[in-house]
C-alpha cells in the first residue's frame, strides 16, 4: 500500500466495518434501514444507538488504544516478540481489577480503570524487575508470558473462590464488548488525550529504531523517551481492558501489520496501528457475533485464534 | 573388517564426501587427514552409522552395515565425535558407565566386569580422580579425556575418533597417542582424525588424506608424505626429513 | 564413588515418600467432609468395613476411589513430564508449557460438542489425539536440542496452548451457551472421581507407567546428545516415537477422565531430580511418588479452601506452579 493513501484506506475500512457492525447481530437490521437514520421513519434508534453504535465505539477505542500500546512497546524494546498482552501486563490489569470486582462487587464501575492501571503498572515493574535491563527477545517473551500465566491462574482461582461472580467476571476477562454501552466509553474518554500524547514521541521513536547510540547522540533523551513510552503503553492498555478485559493478542499483531502496510516510520506506525487494532477489534466482534447468534462468541477468544498462529509465525521466522 | 565402496554422504541433498572407496587396515591405527572442512568429520558419521550415505555402501565383513542391528554394530564400533554435548548433572561416572550400555541389560546395571572395566579406562584416561565431579564443571581437555574413556568403555575391536586431541595440552596428547598404541597392542584397530601431520606419521600406521570430500592418497606415512602432496592438500611449501627419534617422515614448513 | 556414596539414603527417600504418600492417603479418606468421618472410619472402611455404616460407605464409595485417581494422575502428569524434560533436553517441558494439556482438551471439546463420534472412550481417544497434534505442531516448529532453541521450543509451546485454549473457549460456549462453563472445563479436579472413573484411569495408565519406569535407562543415554546415544546402540527416532507416545497416552488418558492437571509435570522432575541426580532410573520413581503426594495434596487443598464448597485441583496446582515456571525460566533459560 502506498504511504500516502494508507491511512485514508484504513479509515474507510474502520468505517465499512462500523456500518457493518451496525447491520450484523441477533436482529440484523438491512442496510437500507440503516440509511435512514435521523429520519423519522427510522425504527431501530434503541437498538442502534443503545447498543450497537456504543459497542462499536468502544471495538475501535479500545481496540486502537492496545494496538497502539503495542506499537510504543516494540518500538522501545525493538522486540517483535514484545506487547502488553504477551507480556502479562494485561493479564496483570486482569487480575487485579478481578480481585477488586470480586472483593467490592457494590462499588462503582468507575474506579476499574484506576484498578486495572494500577494491575498493569505493577505487572510491568515486576516484569522489569525479573529480566533486568537488557534481556534477550526470548528471554522477555519467555518470562513474560509465564508472568501472564501467573496471573491468569491467579485469576482463574479467585473466580473459583466465588462462584457467584463468575459469570460477569469471566465475560469481562475474555475480552468481550458484549452488554456495553455508553457508561464504558465515558469512562475511556479521559484516557484518549493519552493517544495525542503517544504522539508526541513519533520523532525520538523513530531515532531509537535505528541505534540507541545514535538517537543519543542526535539529543534524544533514551531514558526519559523509554519511560514515557512504556508508562503511556502501561496506562493505555490497562485502560482498555478495565473496559473490555484483555483481548489475546490484539496489541501484538496490529503494530506488526501495520509495518507491512505503511512501513516502521512512526509519523504512520502510531495512527496507523491504532487503526488497524480498531478494524481488528470490530472484525473480531463482528465474527464472534454472527457464527451461531444469539449466542456470542468474545471478541478476546476469536482474535487469540488469530493471533497465536501469527505469533508462532513470528517466532518461527527469528530464528 | 570396515571397509566402504563408492561412499558418497552429503547434508540435505549436497553432496559432501564424493565416491570414497577404501578398507580400514585391520588390527592397525589409521589416521584420517585433510584440511578443515573436508569432509572428514563426515566420513567418520558414515562410518559409524550416524548418518545414512547418498549412495554407495559401508560395509561390515561384508555386510552392509545399514542391515546390522544397532546395538550389535555399537558392540562393534565406537566413535568420539568431534563436539561433545555438555551434558547437565552427571558425574564422570555416570557418563562412562554409560557406555557400558551396549553390553549390560536393559535397565544398565553394572556387573562386576562392567566395574572393572570403568575403572581400567578411567586409570587409562587419567580421569580416576574426577569420579565424582561433574562433567558440566571440567576444564575442556579434561572433559575430552573422559568422553574418550566413555568411548573406551564401550570396548570395541573398532575405535573411530574425531579429533581427540583438540582442547588438550602436549603431554596429554602424547598420552592419548601412547594409549592408543597401546590398545592398539590389545588387538583394536583405531581411525583417528588428527591435524599434525607430524604426530599421524609418528604414531600411526595407515594415513588416509582427504581433499575437497574426495579421498587423494592412503598409505603408510612413508608412501603417502611428500612435498608435492603437502602442497596440493593443505597449500603449504615443506621439506621433509626423517624424524630424528622414530625416523618416521616429518614435514617442516618453509616460509 | 557415586554410587555407592548416597545409595544408603535413596532407598530410605522412597520408603519416606511412601510412607509420606501412605498418611496423605488416610489423610484424605476422612479429612473436610460435610459429614463427619473419624480418622478410625477411614481405616475401617478400608481394612474392615461393616455394611450400613454410613460413614465407611462415603469413604469407600466417594473418597476410596478419589484417592486412588488422584495418586494415579499425579504419578502420571509427573512422568510425562520427566520424559518430555529428557526427551527434548529442555528444563521446562512439560504437559501444561508445550501444550499438550490445551490440545488434549480441544480434542475432547471438539469431539463432546460436536457430537462428531460417540463410543466408549471417544473422548479419551480424541484427548490422546488432540495432545499429539498439538506436540507435533510444537516440534515442528522448535527443536529437539538442547541449548540456544530452547525457549523458542517453549514459546511455541505457550502460543499452541493459547490456541487450542481460544479453540476450546469458543467451542464451549456455542455448545453451552455459558461461559462458567469454559472454567469447568479448563480446571481439572476429582469431584467426579468414583470408582467406574477409576476402572477406566489404571487399566491405561498403569501399563503406561510401567513403560516409562523401563524407558528411563534409554532417557539417561539420550542425555548424551543424539550422536553419542546412536554410537551406543541407541535408535534416535524409535526411541522419540516411542517416548512421545507414552506422554500423549498418559497426559491424553488422564485429561479427558479428570480435566486438565497442570504444572505437577514441570515441577516434579526437578525436585525429584535436586533429591536424586540425574540418572532417571533413580528419579523417576522418586518423581512419581512426588507426582502422586503433590496431586493428592492439591485434592485435600481443594476441599479445604473454601470448605465446604471445592475449588477444582487443577487451579490449585496453577497457583502454586506458575512461579515455579517463572524461577525456572529465571534460573534455566
Ligand atoms: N550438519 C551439517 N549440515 C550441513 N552441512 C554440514 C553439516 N556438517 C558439516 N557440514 C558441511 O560439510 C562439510 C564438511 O564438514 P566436516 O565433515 O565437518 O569437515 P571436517 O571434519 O573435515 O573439518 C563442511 O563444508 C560443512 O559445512
Ligand atoms: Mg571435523
Amino acid at each position: 500500500m502506498r504511504a500516502t493513501l494508507g491511512l485514508p484506506v484504513l479509515l474507510l475500512l474502520v468505517a465499512l466495518l462500523i456500518v457493518a457492525s451496525f447491520m450484523l447481530g441477533a436482529v440484523p437490521i438491512p442496510l437500507a434501514e440503516i440509511l435512514k437514520i435521523g429520519q423519522a421513519d427510522f425504527a431501530h434508534s434503541f437498538t442502534l444507538y443503545q447498543y450497537r453504535l456504543p459497542r462499536a465505539v468502544l471495538a475501535v477505542l479500545v481496540g486502537g488504544m492496545m494496538a497502539l500500546a503495542g506499537a510504543l512497546v516494540q518500538g522501545v524494546i525493538r522486540n517483535p516478540l514484545a506487547s502488553p498482552d504477551v507480556l502479562g501486563i494485561s493479564n496483570g490489569a486482569g487480575l487485579l481489577a478481578v480481585c477488586f470486582i470480586t472483593l467490592f462487587p457494590q462499588s462503582s464501575a468507575g474506579a476499574i480503570p484506576l484498578v486495572a492501571l494500577l494491575g498493569s503498572a505493577m505487572a510491568a515493574l515486576l516484569l522489569w524487575l525479573l529480566v533486568g535491563r537488557y534481556p534477550s527477545e526470548t528471554r522477555l517473551a519467555l518470562t513474560g508470558v509465564a508472568l501472564a500465566a501467573f496471573f491468569a491462574a491467579c485469576i482463574d482461582f479467585v473466580m473459583l473462590l466465588n462462584p457467584q461472580e463468575i459469570n460477569t467476571a469471566l465475560l469481562w476477562l475474555t475480552g468481550s464488548l458484549w452488554g456495553r454501552n455508553w457508561v464504558q466509553v465515558q469512562l475511556l474518554l479521559p484516557w484518549l488525550l493519552l493517544v495525542p500524547v503517544a504522539l508526541l514521541l513519533v520523532k525520538p521513536l523513530n531515532l531509537l529504531a535505528l541505534d540507541e547510540q545514535n538517537a543519543r547522540s542526535m539529543g534524544v533523551n533514551v531514558p526519559l523517551v523509554r519511560f514515557a513510552a512504556l508508562a503511556l503503553a502501561v496506562c493505555l492498555s490497562g485502560a482498555g481492558v478495565a473496559v473490555c478485559g484483555p483481548v489475546g493478542f490484539l496489541g501484538l499483531i496490529a503494530p506488526h501489520v501495520t509495518r507491512r502496510l505503511l512501513g516502521s516510520r512512526h509519523q504512520l506506525l502510531l495512527p496507523g496501528s491504532f487503526l488497524v487494532g480498531a478494524i481488528l477489534l470490530l472484525f473480531a466482534d463482528l465474527v464472534g457475533r454472527v457464527i451461531d447468534p444469539p449466542i456470542e462468541i468474545p471478541a478476546g477468544i476469536v482474535t487469540a485464534i488469530l493471533g497465536a498462529p501469527y505469533f508462532l509465525w513470528l517466532l518461527f521466522r527469528i530464528k | 573388517m570396515l571397509s566402504t565402496e563408492n561412499l558418497s554422504i552429503g547434508y540435505h541433498g549436497q553432496v559432501i564426501v564424493k565416491d570414497v572407496s577404501f578398507t580400514v587396515p585391520h588390527g592397525k591405527i589409521t589416521a584420517l587427514l585433510g584440511p578443515n572442512g573436508c569432509g572428514k568429520s563426515t566420513l567418520l558419521k558414515a562410518l559409524s552409522r550416524t548418518i545414512k550415505p547418498v549412495s554407495g555402501h559401508v560395509y561390515w565383513q561384508q555386510k552392509d552395515v545399514q542391515n546390522i542391528a544397532h546395538k550389535e554394530y555399537a558392540r562393534l564400533l565406537a566413535m568420539l565425535p568431534q563436539v561433545q554435548p555438555i551434558p547437565e548433572g552427571l558425574t564422570t561416572f555416570d557418563l562412562i558407565a554409560y557406555g557400558r550400555s551396549p553390553h549390560n541389560g536393559f535397565w544398565g546395571r553394572l556387573s562386576q566386569k562392567d566395574r572393572a572395566v570403568i575403572d581400567q579406562v578411567m586409570a587409562a584416561s587419567g580421569v580416576t580422580e574426577l569420579a565424582d565431579k561433574r562433567v558440566s564443571e571440567l576444564s575442556g581437555g579434561q572433559r575430552q579425556r573422559v568422553w574418550l574413556a566413555m568411548t573406551l568403555a564401550q570396548e570395541t575391536p573398532y575405535i573411530l575418533l574425531d579429533e581427540p586431541t583438540t582442547y588438550m595440552d602436549l603431554n596429554h596428547q602424547v598420552e592419548l597417542l601412547g594409549n592408543l598404541r597401546r590398545l592398539n597392542h590389545e588387538g583394536k584397530t583405531i581411525v583417528t582424525v588428527l591435524h599434525d601431520i607430524n604426530q599421524a606419521a609418528r604414531y600411526c600406521d595407515y594415513l588416509l588424506v582427504m581433499h575437497n570430500g574426495e579421498l587423494v592418497a592412503q598409505g603408510t606415512p612413508a608412501e603417502v608424505i611428500n612435498q608435492k602432496l603437502l602442497k596440493e592438500v593443505f597449500a603449504v611449501n615443506a621439506q621433509i626429513f626423517p624424524d630424528p627419534v622414530a625416523n618416521t617422515p616429518m614435514c617442516v614448513v618453509d616460509d | 564413588m557415586q554410587n555407592t556414596k548416597s545409595l544408603s539414603s535413596y532407598p530410605a527417600l522412597l520408603a519416606g515418600l511412601t510412607l509420606l504418600l501412605a498418611l496423605l492417603f488416610w489423610w484424605s479418606l476422612f479429612s473436610w467432609s460435610a459429614m463427619n468421618i473419624s480418622a478410625r472410619d477411614a481405616l475401617d472402611a478400608v481394612f474392615n468395613h461393616e455394611a450400613g455404616n454410613i460413614a465407611q460407605t462415603i469413604v469407600r464409595e466417594l473418597r476410596l476411589p478419589r484417592a486412588l485417581v488422584a495418586i494415579v494422575v499425579g504419578c502420571a502428569m509427573a512422568a510425562a513430564g520427566a520424559v518430555m524434560q529428557g526427551l527434548t533436553l529442555n528444563p521446562l517441558a512439560s504437559p501444561s508449557v508445550l501444550g499438550i494439556n490445551a490440545g488434549a482438551a480441544l480434542g475432547m471439546a471438539l469431539v463432546t460438542t460436536l457430537g462428531l463420534w460417540q463410543g466408549a472412550f471417544s473422548t479419551s481417544v480424541a484427548a490422546v489425539i488432540g495432545a499429539a497434534l498439538a506436540w507435533l505442531i510444537v516440534m515442528s516448529l522448535g527443536s529437539w536440542k538442547a541449548g540456544g532453541q530452547s525457549s523458542r521450543l517453549v514459546l511455541a509451546g505457550i502460543a499452541v496452548s493459547a490456541l487450542c485454549m481460544a479453540l476450546t473457549k469458543a467451542l464451549v460456549i456455542l455448545h453451552e451457551n455459558q461461559a462458567v462453563a469454559v472454567l469447568s472445563w479448563l480446571a481439572g479436579g476429582f469431584v467426579e472421581a468414583r470408582w467406574p472413573l477409576f476402572g477406566k484411569l489404571w487399566p491405561v495408565a498403569v501399563p503406561a507407567l510401567l513403560f516409562t519406569l523401563a524407558f528411563a535407562p534409554t532417557l539417561n543415554l539420550l542425555s548424551l546428545g543424539d550422536e553419542n546415544a546412536s554410537h551406543l546402540g541407541v535408535v534416535i527416532w524409535a526411541v522419540r516415537l516411542l517416548g512421545s507416545a507414552l506422554v500423549l497416552v498418559l497426559v491424553g488418558w488422564t485429561i479427558s477422565l479428570v480435566g486438565a492437571i497442570g504444572f505437577v509435570g514441570l515441577i516434579v522432575p526437578h525436585v525429584a531430580r535436586k533429591l536424586t541426580g540425574y540418572d532417571y532410573r533413580r528419579n523417576m520413581p522418586v518423581a512419581m511418588l512426588m507426582g502422586a503426594c503433590l496431586v493428592l495434596l492439591a485434592d485435600i487443598v481443594s476441599r479445604a479452601i473454601a470448605f465446604p464448597t471445592e475449588v477444582p485441583a487443577g487451579a490449585i496446582l496453577a497457583l502454586f506452579g506458575t512461579p515455579v515456571f517463572i524461577y525456572l525460566v529465571r534460573s534455566r533459560i
